[in-house]
């Protein structure tokens, strides 16, 4: 951040406030220190993104592994144990430590800049929120190093498979890491989603009305919601799995009276608003693409909008479509047979109007828009097949076979992964300044494009021949060998693809020959695009006064009424807050404690169970001590005085 | 020139994904395919599949094919038209709202059948209701004469038990071709999933909870223009098993075989999930009976050959114990009466009035069936509710081996006994509680005699 040609001036009298109890690191923190404390929303937003895209590179270095398992039938690539973790960690991973924070990259990074916000509403817990993300990765890797490795339990970890008495490795640990690691994540989840809750209400420019908000903002908006409401279930659900695991209660161990049923529905009541949790930004950042793309507003704004608040919310009154081979009954599958048809409604009316916003316009092929026309047709398919999964009838041949991997997988790499590829090549230039090779994006796509339906399109065929989901093997005789020789072919293309691709993103940032973007390299509509390349640590030297809906545009080619205008300069100058130690510590403190509770049990030496709760309290006392910490230090800051030319 | 490639590359990867598909359906009979149903249930979810499928096509083309459309309509084909600036549109209400009725209208015809298909692989039709059972194409007796068939899972196999005529037997399940079968679903252990895909679909296991399904199968499909001997082998007198080894080589394509169905556990349940799999096999009426009649008087305990007694009169065919010492110290032996045999006359075999009914090997396989602790687990000629292991009661009778995993034979089953954990690995008899390198089963190894022994006397059980 180039900050040497801006003037620095104390706080005046007005400004007494920012005094500080305890040293926080200030304007001109460097390097290491820099990355460790910072609250600044772009910074926390990369390395957001930076981690996912490793965890995306880790999780796809299993899915191959799992595909050259399936290459032919009786392969013993790997042994069945290894191959149930693997799948196991992959759909742990792609969910919890790809899509989502891939996501929350996105929300971080571009929805303030998108409501002419400086930061988000609470800094601090925005830092918190990704220390404790990649807590939770960690956590959840670290398992492959302790008794019996990762967890061999699924994604969803149905009970009682995940009880104690089931264990196939005597004190596997899998199970617990997988526990702890997913209430850690989720903390990370809720923090961020309260936060943009909170900024996205609170801190729009003025003039930024609801409905003049981007869609993608309005998409964070909608996810966040749902986050906070999805949840607070699987954290319920995963307190009863440890104190089962590690108190012996029995609330999902049938022999003593607990019901499996209750960990499938806390589980789905989660689980199924975390679909579109992982699919709505994905939405929103094709909504933001495609009218950019086509140089036209976007066709029924109100009702793209509209349907992605009611996608959200039906989202929580469908989680048993999950659970239609489970024994019901009649009266019950039928009616989440029926809400889950509907769905397919306001989904559709996306898609139509995503073509509508194409329809007369002047359609230009970039990068990012390949990628959004992916993202279209792919999850159209994915939408497809959903609509026959929610007929219960078809359903009970498909559950679980791999028509419904093909299924989630065109929804969720077709769909969610496609996506914020399309956002990655539309807003990097924002991020780091320069323009990304066209050529090589386009390679990138048209690898990914391929390998992914190479991968993903037979495994319908091969799921309604029989081929079950999370075998290991298969027999020869069942005809299962050319296909899976297919997928496992289009997924090392789909692999490469998503390489070059992470390779680009990463290179964009350090490739001294690629040629600067500028302000607004795509003539794009939103607010973020009024903004330098890369966008400056204050965002905005003065707060815009928002007059439309698509107000970049509106100042290049609207009418003069349409024209945003800024508030007026003060003396005070732009208020910068402070870095600060105080999230790190915290959640330090918080994966000291999770871990002390991971090895909180050893056995005596007469056999007997010892528990040491030393290194959890300790862990504990750091988390508290940093959360006092953290509100006694005291806003401190510094002032920045930019010129009217830089922002 | 990029832009054309690209676009070019995206419809074309499309269409060949598509035809590729289409292709390769072309054979559909696979082992487990549910597109090739063979009864009243799985025809009817095969039907709404296909409903959804021609629906989804269509709607498919329909806007894909618009997307298409407006892609190349309103292409920027030069560098000023894409610096234009079209009519700044927002929307159509009118456009809007034909779409999601339109929507709506298409979702109504795949959900009524939906319905529809929801109550009938719930429950069983109602035998006094003729309207619905020749809707159905069904006879009256089929329905009356249903036969009620409680599947227990365990990891990792199945476990079959026929509550109306007494029996048990595991990972085949038997049935009569002509008569409706009520599946009563429950597992001891995980969940785990009941795939019959040619026949039922699926449903799940659940601990502490007792589900429900149930098949008919459709005859006519099974014997397709074949006599129904030839169609369906019975398996009583071992014919099924020879047809199933003459026909297929276990590992060959897919060769069928009448009346064979392939299932599988749907439902991860553990590390050897994928080797638990089980067989359905058809049979005609007669067939059937004379099955359930073998399987009677097998596990029946007073039908059970009683040692010698010299007071009792003998039929041609009676089978007595008799002591043997050279099976070993106080060893018995079973003997088969050549003929009417009256009180007193001891077995003995210069006088050509009893045969030894087993060799040498299957005798003592059966002792060591019992010295090595088989038994602990495995019932034979005994319903064992609650055994540990699948009931082997007439295991030379069944195809499979290792819950549907390999073929039935010598080979197979030898392989097997040495190291099971090295055919299904995690396999509980080889991992279950209590068993340790000590165990006898895990050191078979190199006991070339002794799992001979045991072979001939698992198969001699038919």
């Amino acid at each position: 951040m180039a900050i040497e040609s801006l003037k620095y001036v104390a706080p005046d009298t007005g400004v007494k406030t920012e005094t500080k109890t305890f040293p926080r690191p200030g304007q001109h923190a460097s390097g290491l220190v820099d990355w460790l404390t910072t609250i600044d929303h772009k910074k926390i937003g990369y390395m957001y993104g930076l981690s996912a895209l490793f965890f995306l590179l880790v999780g796809g270095l299993e899915a191959l592994l799992i595909r050259s398992q399936l290459w032919s039938h009786n392969m013993e690539v790997l042994t069945n144990r290894q191959y149930n973790q693997m799948f196991t960690m992959h759909g742990t991973t792609m969910v919890f430590l790809v899509i989502m924070p891939l996501s929350a990259a996105f929300f971080n990074f571009i929805m303030p800049l998108q409501i002419g916000a400086r930061d988000v509403a609470f800094p601090r817990m925005n830092t918190l929120s990704l220390w404790c993300f990649i807590a939770g990765g960690i956590t959840l890797n670290l398992s492959w190093f302790f008794t019996g490795g990762s967890p061999a339990i699924g994604w969803f970890g149905y009970a009682p498979l995940t009880d104690t008495r089931f264990a196939e490795v005597i004190g596997d640990m899998g199970p617990d890491f997988w526990v702890f690691s997913l209430q850690i994540l989720g903390i990370a989840s809720l923090l961020a989603s309260f936060n943009f809750i909170t900024t996205i209400i609170n801190m729009r420019a003025p003039g930024m009305t609801m409905m003049r908000m981007p869609v993608f903002t309005w998409m964070t908006l909608i996810v966040s919601f749902l986050i906070i409401l999805a949840f607070p279930a699987i954290t319920v659900a995963l307190a009863e799995l440890m104190f089962d695991r590690t108190y012996g209660t029995n609330f999902f161990d049938f022999l003593e009276g607990g019901k499996p049923h209750l960990w499938q529905h806390l589980f789905w009541i989660f689980g199924h608003p975390e679909v579109y949790i992982l699919i709505l930004p994905a939405m929103g950042i094709v909504s933001e693409i495609i009218p950019v793309f086509s140089r036209k507003p976007l066709f029924g704004y109100g009702l793209i909008i509209f349907s992605g608040a009611i996608i959200g919310f039906m989202g929580f009154a469908v989680w048993s479509h999950h659970m239609f081979t489970t024994g019901m009954g009649v009266v019950a599958t039928s009616a989440f047979s029926i809400l889950t048809m509907l769905i397919a409604i306001p989904t559709g009316i996306k898609i139509f109007n995503w073509i509508g916003t194409m329809w007369g316009g002047r359609i230009r092929f970039d990068t990012p828009m390949l990628f959004a026309l992916g993202f279209i047709t792919m999850f159209m398919i994915g939408g497809f097949t959903g609509i026959m999964h929610s007929s219960v009838p078809i359903d009970a041949q498909h559950q679980d076979t791999y028509f419904v991997v093909a299924h989630f997988h065109y929804v969720l790499i077709g769909g969610a992964l496609f996506g914020l590829f399309a956002g990655f090549y539309f807003w990097l230039p924002k991020m780091s300044g320069k323009l990304m090779n066209e050529k090589l994006g386009k390679l990138v796509f048209t690898l990914m494009f391929i390998g992914f339906n190479l991968t993903f399109f037979p495994m319908h065929y091969l799921g309604m021949i029989g081929q079950p989901r999370r075998t290991h093997s298969y027999n020869e005789g069942h005809g299962f060998e050319t296909w899976n020789q297919i997928a496992t072919i289009g997924s090392f293309i789909l692999g490469v693809g998503i390489a070059i691709g992470v390779y680009q993103f990463l290179s964009s940032f350090f490739n001294k020959k690629l040629k600067a973007a500028g302000k607004n390299p795509w003539d794009a509509r939103t607010l973020e695009w009024s903004l330098s390349s890369p966008v400056k640590e204050y965002n905005f030297s003065r707060t815009p006064i928002i007059k439309s809906r698509d107000q970049t545009w509106e100042n290049n080619y609207g009418p003069r009424d349409k024209h945003s205008q800024k508030e007026p300069l003060d003396d005070h100058g732009i208020h910068m807050p402070d870095r600060s130690w105080c999230p790190l510590i915290t959640a330090v403190g918080l994966f000291v404690m999770v871990l002390g509770m991971l090895f909180h049990q050893s056995i005596g030496p007469a056999g007997e169970l010892v528990r040491n709760y030393t290194v959890a309290i300790g862990g504990g006392a750091v988390f508290v001590l940093g959360i006092i910490l953290w509100s006694m230090e005291g806003p401190g800051g510094y002032h920045l005085f930019p010129k009217e030319s830089e922002e | 020139m990029p832009r054309i490639i690209n676009r070019f590359s995206l419809i074309t990867a499309f269409l060949l994904t598509w035809l590729v598909l289409f292709g390769g359906c072309s054979r559909v009979d696979h082992k487990q395919s549910a597109l090739d149903p063979k009864g009243l249930v799985s025809q009817n979810q095969y039907d709404i599949f296909m409903l959804s499928v021609w629906i989804t096509i269509f709607l498919f083309c329909a806007v894909g094919g618009c997307l298409l459309f407006v892609l190349w309509k309103y292409r920027a084909k030069s560098k000023e038209e894409s610096l234009e600036i079209p009519a700044q549109s927002h929307g159509n209400s009118k456009i809007e709202v034909t779409l999601i009725l339109a929507s709506t209208i298409i979702l109504v015809i795949l959900a009524i059948p939906t319905l529809q298909g929801v109550v009938l692989m719930n429950r069983v039709p109602d035998p006094n209701k003729t309207e619905t059972l020749e809707k159905l194409g069904l006879d009256r007796s089929q329905i009356d004469g249903a036969i009620t068939v409680n599947v227990t899972g365990k990891r990792f196999f199945w476990v079959f038990e026929y509550p109306q005529y007494g029996i048990v037997t595991a990972n085949e399940l038997v049935f009569p071709a002509s008569k409706a079968v009520r599946v009563n679903l429950r597992t001891e252990d995980v969940i785990h999933s009941f795939w019959l895909p040619k026949l039922a679909g699926k449903m799940d296991l659940m601990p502490g909870q007792e589900n429900f399904l149930w098949f008919i199968a459709d005859k006519e499909k099974i014997l397709s223009g074949e006599s129904e001997a030839d169609a369906m082998p019975a398996v009583f007198d071992g014919k099924m098993r020879q047809t199933v080894f003459a026909k297929q080589k276990f590992t060959d394509e897919f060769e069928p075989v009448g009346g064979l169905f392939y299932g599988q556990c749907a439902e991860y349940c553990g590390n050897s999930h994928a080797y638990m799999s089980f067989r359905a096999l058809a049979q005609t009426d007669d067939d059937f009976d004379a099955w359930v009649e073998l399987y009677q008087s097998s596990q029946n305990p007073n039908l059970q050959p009683a040692t010698y007694n010299p007071e009792t009169d003998y039929a041609t065919g009676d089978t007595v114990l008799f002591p043997d010492d050279s099976l070993g110290e106080g060893a018995t032996r079973e003997y088969r009466a050549l003929k009417e045999i009256a009180k007193g006359e001891a077995p003995n075999l210069s006088e050509q009035s009893w045969v030894k009914k087993h060799s040498d090997d299957y005798e003592i396989g059966k002792q060591l069936f019992s010295s090595l602790q088989c038994v602990q687990c495995h019932a034979v000629n005994r319903t064992g509710i609650g055994a540990k292991g699948p009931n082997l009661t007439l295991f030379g009778l069944r195809t499979s081996l290792a819950a549907g995993w390999m073929r039935n034979d010598e080979e197979s089953l030898a392989k097997w006994l040495r190291n099971s954990n090295e055919v299904k690995y995690g396999n509980l008899m080889w991992n279950g509680e209590g068993i340790d390198d000590d165990h006898p089963l895990r050191n078979l190894e190199n006991e070339d005699k002794v799992v001979d022994q045991l072979v001939q006397y698992l198969l001699g059980q038919i």
